[in-house]
């Protein structure tokens, strides 16, 4: 890449805001998944929406690609660059523009932090819902492009649920808005497509998001287990019973000693098989005590060895910072570190966690298990030495064993992490070819040239395969034009500047 | 040290979760992953395996412009050790390029036995003519600035005359045996703050210690460790270990950076004696503090003050409750709290003189959060931290003095009558 382009980038954003050395390039190849590592060619740190705006139209006229970046804490390699691109990160876009309380919205810049925006509602009886377990370092433009979600979500919905309008600058440079924070716009809810796109239509310049009102009574259980079986048993019939908990989250054995070990301690019993973090919460004291009182019942006669429940606001927030930080806590166990994303119907859990287990033993690996079992969101970590190729090829075949088991089991392949580059892989075991020609068509809409993210979520050369049906059936030229046509831009995308 | 790696093992504990992002003063001032932790650790990763040279300009930017503050060792869930990790690169890079010029002279000026002594007295009586006023934001007004926060009588008669007079203390002596602390002098606490050795050593006395004077005592060491000059501060450690004596007195240090760095003597000469001498270390406020039932209360200051933790006392020596213990022990004074106080103030040693640009961003939002909660004291236990906030704090024109914590219970005891 051209240091003139450097030139012409620090001329908008300010010499320093560019980062063209290799050693600060090293700092920006990895996410919070550092197996996948890509240097980019050059990082942008633009400092006002305007900026931002005026890089991607130098960007888009010289046809480079680029890749928008949060805080670098996503799971799936989606923020990375290649050679040849240019990586715009978004951290320094970070006002919170409004906390419109007598509406419950408020509108915030991409690179705000998911617990600040939380933080900031809170003075006002209101929260942000959607919690990933990022919370205190993602950004919200980060949340918005993977659809995150966390363990408030089993009963809050994830980001999608709670975005009602953006702000979206597409990559030819045009900005448009999506959705009205009013309610209901006419025609498709186009917020509802962009959320969880992965960076691949455009950049979210202004999210205006939904405040709830905060519970009014929170109750929390720590239940206990000496088999991981009752404790996905558990889960089943919680679920099944109609009660929807705030939050439901299973930890095994390996998690809670990582977590145990460290400044993050929440007295979690280390001798246990599983822990389940059960959270109740309402408007109404009343329902609430209620409700606790049936889920511990439905814990109890499950097999749990010990059900407590949190005395105050501060033993609440340790049970969750153990939980939260529990990702974070896996470098104890080894230096490397494979998180998997998977989902699976909850009726499967007891048997595809007995599985997982087996998988690891088979291939001699360490597997910690710490998700949301509410939504039958397995997260299973696979501790590893890098710098042992053949350990390193153990744990790529024992992860995709684990992928097919929760596929075979009626899953997929992606809860809230997202396909990135990570699950490029995996695409194919769930998506035929034409399915995966559509979703990159629906791509082309927002960006024709493939410039914004390029390379990831759909596997190219699994489309081509596609593309190549597609004309032998319809006899079509293989160009992208074609697609265009059949796909304009709907008309609620209003443009606003250019 | 640790044979082999230095000290970069502390380092292979990092997943790359990002959770320290947000603690770092230098990351939230720039929003640049190469000016956080996590990306510093590639850094210093990248030099230990060889991807980056020992000379890259852009490593020794990046690395030379962290505060060291290890904000981000008490948020990470992995317990990386990243001011170990940090120590081992600098010493490499000091190794490679030699000190600046800068860093030597300062350290030359403010830790030599003998130079030093001329430098703080010819300080003293600058300092002692100098108006607070004098203080900007240019290099040298900053730097004026922080030596007139060295002042330490000028916030007392604001304290004293504001408190409530008592004739009788309000509580008696507490009852037991004096104990024997051996005093910890430094160089700039002792050239630039002495008066806070005497705070500490009447307040220790009004909680059952006699402070004892150790004749033959260096610097710590920590500027220099801090430079990347390793074998110097070993020099001074070793001083150190053989002026304070084998007994078991607890050593009472009042200048969290020295304390911090004392207390990990046994990894810096990778020797028992140094482990040995470390489990003596106390900070003041943890002698103060006793057995948790606090300091022997005083009388009522009406002040209202913020608390500035630093760094090396909250994050490295992970003491946060006792200092505060000194606060309650003095009726009516109020706590006022003060949005983000656990981040650094941007002084980090020499880290002011040498990197003034991203010192002073990191100082502007610790400013901003003072003025909005407006005290009339600001108490920090480091001399650093003290100078920085000074000369910040009047620079912006926000009419708060700087004091050290054991000042203000000094304060408290005075008016109770315990001095007399």
């Amino acid at each position: 890449m051209s240091s003139a382009l450097a030139r012409d980038l620090a001329a908008i954003v300010g010499e320093r805001h560019v980062s063209e050395a290799r050693a600060e390039r090293f700092t920006y190849a990895m996410d919070g998944l550092p197996t996948h590592r890509r240097v980019p060619d050059l990082v942008v740190l633009p400092g006002t929406r305007e900026e931002l705006i005026a890089v991607v139209r130098l960007l888009a006229a010289l046809g480079v690609p680029f890749v928008p970046r949060g805080a670098g804490t996503g799971l799936s390699g989606g923020a990375l660059a290649d050679q040849g691109t240019v990586l715009l990160v978004l951290t320094r876009l970070n006002r919170i523009l409004q906390i419109d309380n007598a509406n419950r919205r408020a509108v915030v810049e991409p690179g705000v932090v998911n617990a600040k925006l939380g933080a900031a509602a809170k003075p006002h009886g209101l929260q942000y819902a959607p919690d990933p377990s990022s919370q205190t370092a993602c950004t919200v433009g980060g949340n918005v492009a993977e659809n995150a979600g966390g363990p408030h979500c089993l009963k809050y919905g994830v980001t999608a649920n709670h975005v009602l309008a953006l702000e979206v600058l597409l990559a030819d440079g045009s900005v448009v808005e999506l959705g009205s924070p009013g309610g209901e716009p006419w025609g498709p809810d186009l917020v509802g497509l962009f959320v969880g796109s992965e960076g691949n239509f455009g950049i979210a310049t202004k999210i205006t998001v939904r405040l709830t009102p905060l519970p009014r009574a929170i109750r929390t259980l720590l239940a206990d287990f000496t088999s991981i079986r009752a404790a996905g048993e558990a889960v089943t019939t919680i679920i099944a019973s109609g009660i929807v908990p705030a939050a439901l989250e299973m930890m095994d054995q390996s998690c809670i000693c990582a977590v145990e070990d460290s400044v993050y301690a929440a007295g979690y019993p280390r001798d246990a098989a599983a822990i389940l973090l059960a959270e109740i919460d309402g408007r109404n004291v009343d329902g609430v005590v209620a409700e606790t009182e049936a889920v511990t019942e439905m814990l109890r006669k499950s097999g749990a060895r010990s059900v407590r429940s949190a005395a105050t606001e501060v033993e609440r927030e340790r049970l969750w910072q153990g939980r939260k930080k529990a990702f974070g806590a896996m470098g104890r166990l080894s230096r490397d570190l494979v998180v998997q994303d998977a989902v699976v119907p909850r009726s499967a859990l007891p048997h595809v966690l007995e599985t997982i287990c087996t998988i690891a033993q088979n291939y001699g690996l360490v597997v910690s298990n710490v998700f949301h079992a509410g939504d039958g969101n397995l997260h299973p970590n696979i501790s590893f030495d890098a710098t042992d190729p053949a350990l390193k090829q153990r744990v790529e075949a024992a992860s995709a064993e684990i992928m097919q088991l929760c596929i075979d089991a009626g899953g997929t392949i992606t809860g809230e992490h997202g396909v990135g580059i990570d699950k490029l892989r995996y695409m194919h075991l769930i998506f035929d070819a034409e399915s995966l020609g559509a979703m990159q068509a629906v791509r082309r809409v927002f960006d024709p040239r493939e410039l914004v993210n390029p390379g990831k979520v759909v596997p190219i050369h699994a489309c081509r395969e596609w593309t190549s049906i597609r004309n032998a059936k319809f006899g079509m030229r293989n160009d992208t034009t074609g697609f265009n046509s059949a796909f304009p831009i709907p008309h609620s995308a209003v443009e606003v500047t250019r | 040290m640790t044979e082999g790696r230095l000290g970069f093992e502390g380092l292979d504990a990092c997943v790359h979760c990002g959770f320290c992002l947000q603690a770092c003063p230098t990351f939230l001032a720039t929003g640049d992953e190469s000016d956080s932790p996590r990306g510093r650790i590639e850094l210093m990763r990248a030099l230990e395996r060889g991807d980056l040279a020992v000379t890259d300009p852009a490593l020794i930017y990046h690395l030379d412009r962290c505060l060291g503050c290890r904000a981000c060792e008490p948020v990470c869930p992995s317990g990386v050790q990243y001011g170990h990790g940090l120590e081992a690169a600098r010493a490499r890079i000091t190794a490679a390029r030699g000190t600046t010029l800068l860093t030597r002279a300062a350290v030359w000026a403010l830790t030599t036995p003998g130079v030093s002594g001329v430098v703080y007295w010819f300080a003293r009586r600058l300092r002692s003519v100098l108006p607070r006023g004098i203080a900007g934001w240019g290099r040298i007004r900053f730097a004026l600035g922080m030596l007139v926060a060295t002042k330490g009588d000028r916030g007392r008669d604001e304290a004293v005359n504001g408190g409530r007079r008592r004739a009788t203390p309000t509580a008696s002596h507490r009852p037991v045996p004096p104990r024997t602390a051996q005093l910890f002098r430094g160089c700039v606490q002792e050239g630039l703050f002495s008066h806070v050795h005497e705070a500490t050593k009447r307040t220790l006395s009004v909680n059952g210690y006699e402070t004892r004077e150790v004749p033959g005592q260096r610097c710590c060491g920590a500027l220099h460790a801090h430079a990347g000059l390793l074998d110097e501060a070993r020099v001074l450690a070793r001083a150190n270990i053989q002026a304070f004596g084998d007994g078991d007195e607890p050593i009472v240090v009042n200048s969290a950076g020295c304390g911090a760095l004392m207390k990990e003597y046994g990894h810096l000469l990778g020797e028992e004696r140094g482990t040995r001498f470390g489990t003596r270390v106390r900070d003041v406020t943890e002698l103060l503090a006793g057995d948790g039932k606090g300091p022997v209360a005083g009388a009522p200051l009406d002040l209202h003050v913020a608390y500035d933790p630093p760094c090396h006392l909250l994050h490295a020596q992970r003491i946060g409750a006792e200092p505060l213990k000194l606060f309650a022990a003095i009726p009516l004074l109020q706590l006022v709290p003060v949005q983000g106080a656990a981040e650094c103030c941007g002084s980090a040693g020499l880290f002011t003189l040498l990197e003034p640009e991203m010192s002073r961003a990191v100082l502007e939002t610790k400013l901003e959060h003072l003025r909005h909660a407006a005290p009339q004291i600001v108490a920090s236990g480091n001399p650093g931290c003290l100078m920085q906030l000074g000369a910040g704090l009047a620079a912006a024109g926000i009419h708060a003095a700087v004091r050290h914590p054991v000042e203000l219970l000094d304060d408290s005891y005075r008016v109770a009558g315990r001095y007399e």
